[in-house]
């Protein structure tokens, strides 16, 4: 235990497993930023039978393993976790805790954060370390119009949660090894003061649009509620999900859980189609994650044709149902 | 002097802002195209007060100052002028009256029913013959020996007129005495020899069922006389100044709404490789707009301040009416202009604005009629 | 329990449409902007509304008094958030407001709304927050106060039912739906996506500025230490903003909607087949192996 390393920490979020490789894309950037502070970068585990884990965690980039495994830990716990966590931070003294912006982690770090008295950084998008040593972490405000760099210079550790999907994972590689450090569970742990009286899988019931491939968003244009519902025709042929802009809501041409805004949801598809709408911020700041956007809108230049990569200028409800003509002859021919 | 919006008034204009987007923003268009009158909406807007805005709380009223009165109005119009029509005429020529004028009894019997929109009022002063000149008024109330009375007679363009619960009438009772000889009656639409004529083909205000309404041997007891007999005329002259204010309101959230639209569009739309706001003869119009609608505010506000504070208004609510009405006829006008061809495509809704905007200059007394008002009043102080 | 106290911590925040920024002091110049309150701070009092109203129905024995409290931080003009909050239905209002609290972080912020709450309400029940305000969305000052508290605490909450001394709620965290109970006090925190808000009826808000029981705190009268400046305090500091919204150098196709689609599939087929996880291409172009 002689290294002097400064240690990176990432949180071993691994309840979502498969969905969400966000610890195994922390583990990668850990080890980018590592030399920069002459750092060591550390998995920690907690939790039960978690073997599995710790190996992958350490085939995928960590240096160093801290893990309690006990039967008490077997599900996830906020006040257990931020505990122990508050604990292990206490006595290693990490300088930088890394936890990925899942609903878990968004609501366990801040309360890390708080105990340790330090800052704590919302849903990072980029992590740097500049030339004072310092981790700059930049977070988005305004729905992602604005992007804010933000550092801790003085308060340890320096702590971010971290938008999963931003970092690449290295490749698993059987051959790296990590030092597993067993931490048995405290005798003094305290009892949880929330009761888990039932927990059910839901597989993407809420997260259909959030996590879909292919998003098509309708607005007004598309003209009626009937000509809206082509939408849903377009977006079970592509594989997507349908998403609407606030007016079409209130005209109840669709139901308030598709609506992708600054009330509703925030989108990140591969592709996302977007048919009549113009563009108010209010729904583009939900859409600026997508990576290739195609729009369709009478008018050329609606904020919307702008932000697009594909600006078709024409009617929105002309133009689907053209696509949908042309997707059914081309599956009918493969 | 204190020109700063106060913050109950800046609290007041973002709820009925959010209000109105919310709730009307999408359908106003096709209210309009179908010449539909959205009575889901004024299902909600009762229990949020609109339909008592000034009405005092014991009656179930949300008793706001003449500012705040006239905000609400800007800000339904600035997304829905019919609408804004529907609660201003409903405010200030159907209850206002009722509560100016009227007996206890009937403040207890009517307020509530008013205030919470059960009852949606009207006031009918307009007939085929006779408008602002109230002498050609041809319908008539006769009085029998208990004092009742039977009403007979036409209305014309009756602003709620198809979806109204309770109508203030103006009839003749004297019609030999030019000064007291008309009163005014509270007629219940549910009377016998009450009906509703057509929705009048209007060319904007669609969504506002404007219709005639007939009285045939209408039977009122003598508790539905507003005032007493003869009082029609005074009744009738305070109410308009009242209702002037509504309108005025009115014409400045049309041209809020035009101008709104008017930036929006300017920024946006691109000639010649630029936005056409970069070109100095739209940006000049730009800038009359938000001139001219920030005089209109203030005269407006003006007006509704003297209103609160117990000073006479009508000279002030007939300016701020006239110049109101003007800026969102001339507002309109530019906006559709600043569009070009989109303009006068119904896709747009400066073309909607522009529809509804003229009607301002007419109602509750032509521009014609307030200068003659304001004339008046000028001229009587020069001797 | 003859009486329960609901706390709502809400915050006005800068009306979307509008991002004055301040490049010097990189902070917000709040004071340029119009506010609104935060959408997820008004579901948050959604929920207190709507649990006293079914709580006062079951209790129509007991007659307990349940009274629900607004607090916000914030410049003068956050006033106007109680305001609506009172329109709304909401008992009394609490401003806390001083330029030694400007410029707060999370972790700052949480201090200072958990030394309010202890000051005006130390016997408080429940605390509710939205799950993230629209501004900054961190999400971090709900959990945080429920520390400084020292409470159970379950964010994300869509459902909840209070019921002799404890609270049971409904939540969706990561996929996993998630029946929870908590003794009280305790905190929750509202997404935009339940409990949606009513419209401010417009009665209750002339009353609320006529006669709504708002009172404005300054630091000293919470009790906080007389050598905390907030901006000073607070462990992170923004050292540069940015917007990321360039143009894009986009393709712009117009025509007929067949056309278009034709040109479309021409150059997309993959990309769109790709994120379909659809093979696209006609399978009479394509060569046999």
């Amino acid at each position: 235990m002689a290294d002097k390393r400064n240690e990176i920490w990432v949180f071993g979020d691994y309840r979502n497993y498969f969905q969400n490789r966000v610890t195994l894309q922390l583990l990668a950037r850990a080890n980018a930023i590592a030399p920069a502070i002459d750092g060591l970068v550390c998995a920690v585990v907690l939790g039960h039978d978690v073997g599995e884990y710790v190996w992958e965690y350490g085939a995928h980039g960590a240096d160093r393993i801290y893990v309690t495994d006990h039967p008490d830990l077997k599900t996830y716990s906020g006040d257990l976790y931020t505990h122990l966590m508050v604990k292990l931070a206490e006595e290693k003294r990490p300088e930088i805790i890394l936890i990925g912006a899942t609903d878990f982690g968004r609501e366990f770090g801040p309360r890390v954060a708080k105990r340790l008295e330090t800052g704590l950084t919302a849903d990072c998008v980029g992590l740097e370390i500049n030339r004072d040593g310092l981790l700059v972490q930049t977070a988005p405000g305004f729905g992602g119009n604005l992007l804010a760099e933000i550092v801790t210079p003085k308060a340890r550790p320096q702590m971010a949660t971290v938008r999963p999907g931003i970092f690449q994972e290295i490749p698993h590689d059987d051959d790296r090894k990590a030092e597993v450090i067993e931490i048995p569970l405290p005798p003094d742990i305290p009892r949880d003061r929330v009761r888990l009286l039932r927990c059910e899988y839901r597989p993407g019931r809420d997260q259909c649009l959030e996590d879909a491939r292919v998003v098509i968003c309708g607005g007004r244009g598309m003209g009626s509620k009937s000509k809206f519902k082509k939408l849903f025709e377009l977006a079970r042929l592509l594989n997507g999900e349908v998403g609407a802009t606030r007016p079409v809501i209130y005209s109840r041409w669709a139901d308030h859980e598709a609506l992708v805004g600054q009330a509703g949801r925030q989108v990140k598809p591969r592709l996302l189609f977007s048919f009549g709408i113009s563009g108010a911020i209010q729904h583009t700041a939900a859409v600026t994650d997508a990576e290739f956007i195609i729009a369709v809108n009478k008018n050329p230049h609606a904020t919307m044709m702008k932000m697009a990569d594909v600006a078709i200028a024409a009617d929105a409800n002309q133009v689907c149902t053209a696509l949908i003509k042309e997707l059914k002859r081309r599956l009918k021919s493969s | 002097m204190d020109f700063n919006p106060c913050m109950k008034h800046k609290v007041v204009r973002k709820t009925v802002r959010e209000f109105a987007e919310a709730e009307l923003g999408a359908i106003a268009a096709e209210l309009d195209r179908e010449a539909r009158f959205p009575r889901e909406v004024a299902g909600k807007m009762g229990p949020l007060n609109y339909f008592g805005l000034q009405i005092p709380r014991e009656y179930g009223g949300a008793a706001l100052d003449s500012i705040s009165y006239a905000i609400t109005v800007e800000e339904l119009s600035r997304v829905c002028p019919a609408m804004g029509l529907c609660i201003t005429v409903h405010n200030s020529v159907g209850a206002f009256p009722i509560l100016a004028f009227g007996t206890q009894a009937q403040k207890s019997r009517y307020l509530p029913e008013l205030a919470s929109g059960e009852r949606i009022g009207a006031f009918c002063l307009t007939e085929a013959n006779a408008g602002s000149d109230a002498g050609g008024v041809e319908t008539h109330a006769v009085a029998d020996d208990a004092g009742n009375y039977r009403i007979n007679g036409t209305k014309i363009f009756v602003t709620n007129g198809g979806i109204c619960g309770l109508a203030l009438i103006f009839a003749v009772t004297a019609p030999d005495d030019p000064k007291r000889g008309a009163s005014v009656f509270i007629v219940e639409s549910e009377m016998p020899g009450y009906s509703v004529g057509e929705i009048e083909d209007l060319c904007g205000m669609r969504a506002n069922p404007v219709s005639s309404i007939f009285l045939e041997d209408c039977p009122v007891t003598v508790d539905h006389l507003l005032g007493k007999p003869g009082d029609g005329l005074k009744i009738g002259l305070k109410t308009l100044d009242t209702g002037r204010i509504g309108i005025a309101a009115q014409g400045l959230g049309i041209a809020q709404g035009a101008f709104e639209a008017s930036i929006r569009y300017a920024k946006e739309r691109q000639q010649f490789n630029r936005p056409i706001a970069s070109f100095q003869t739209i940006a000049n119009y730009l800038a009359d707009m938000a001139t001219e609608i920030d005089a209109a505010r203030l005269l407006l506000y003006r007006a509704c301040a003297l209103k609160d504070s117990g000073k006479a208004f009508g000279e002030a609510a007939a300016m701020a009416k006239l110049y109101c009405s003007a800026v969102a006829v001339k507002t309109a006008d530019k906006a559709v202009q600043i569009h070009g061809g989109y303009g006068y495509s119904k896709e747009y809704e400066v073309e909607r604005f522009y529809r509804d905007a003229k009607v301002t200059e007419i109602y509750e007394g032509t521009s014609e009629v307030q200068r003659m008002v304001i004339s008046r009043a000028v001229l009587n102080r020069l001797v | 329990m003859d009486k329960i106290e609901l706390i709502v911590c809400i915050k006005q925040v800068p009306l979307v449409s509008e991002l004055p920024w301040d490049p010097k002091t990189k902070t917000l110049r709040r004071e340029m902007a119009e506010g609104m309150m935060d959408p997820a701070a008004k579901h948050a009092l959604e929920a207190a509304l709507q649990i006293r109203k079914v709580m006062e129905e079951k209790a129509v024995a007991g007659k307990k008094k349940i009274r629900i409290t607004v607090i916000t931080m914030g410049p003068p003009m956050s006033e106007e958030v109680l305001r609506e909050a009172l329109a709304m239905g909401a008992d009394s209002g609490v401003l806390l407001t001083d330029p030694r609290m400007a410029g707060a972080d999370t972790l700052i912020t949480s201090k200072i709304l958990g030394a309010a709450i202890k000051k005006v309400r130390p016997d408080f029940d429940l605390v509710f927050c939205g799950s993230a305000a629209s501004d900054s969305e961190t999400g971090q000052v709900g959990p945080q106060l429920a520390e400084e508290l020292d409470v159970p605490a379950a964010a994300y909450v869509e459902r909840l039912d209070i019921e002799n001394g404890h609270i049971r709620i409904q939540r969706l965290c990561d996929n996993f739906l998630e029946t929870l109970e908590m003794d009280l006090p305790a905190l929750v925190t509202i997404p935009p996506r339940t409990f949606f808000p009513r419209h401010v009826p417009l009665g209750g808000l002339q009353q609320s500025f006529e006669g709504g029981d708002v009172r404005t705190l300054l630091a000293a009268d919470i009790a906080l230490s007389p050598d905390l400046y907030a901006a000073k305090a607070s462990p992170t500091k923004i050292v540069n903003v940015f917007s990321p919204t360039a143009e894009k150098e986009n393709i712009r196709l117009r025509g007929a909607a067949k056309k278009v689609v034709e040109e479309l599939f021409r150059r997309f087929e993959d990309r769109i087949g790709g994120a379909a996880g659809k093979d696209l291409k006609i399978s009479d172009l394509k060569i046999p192996e």
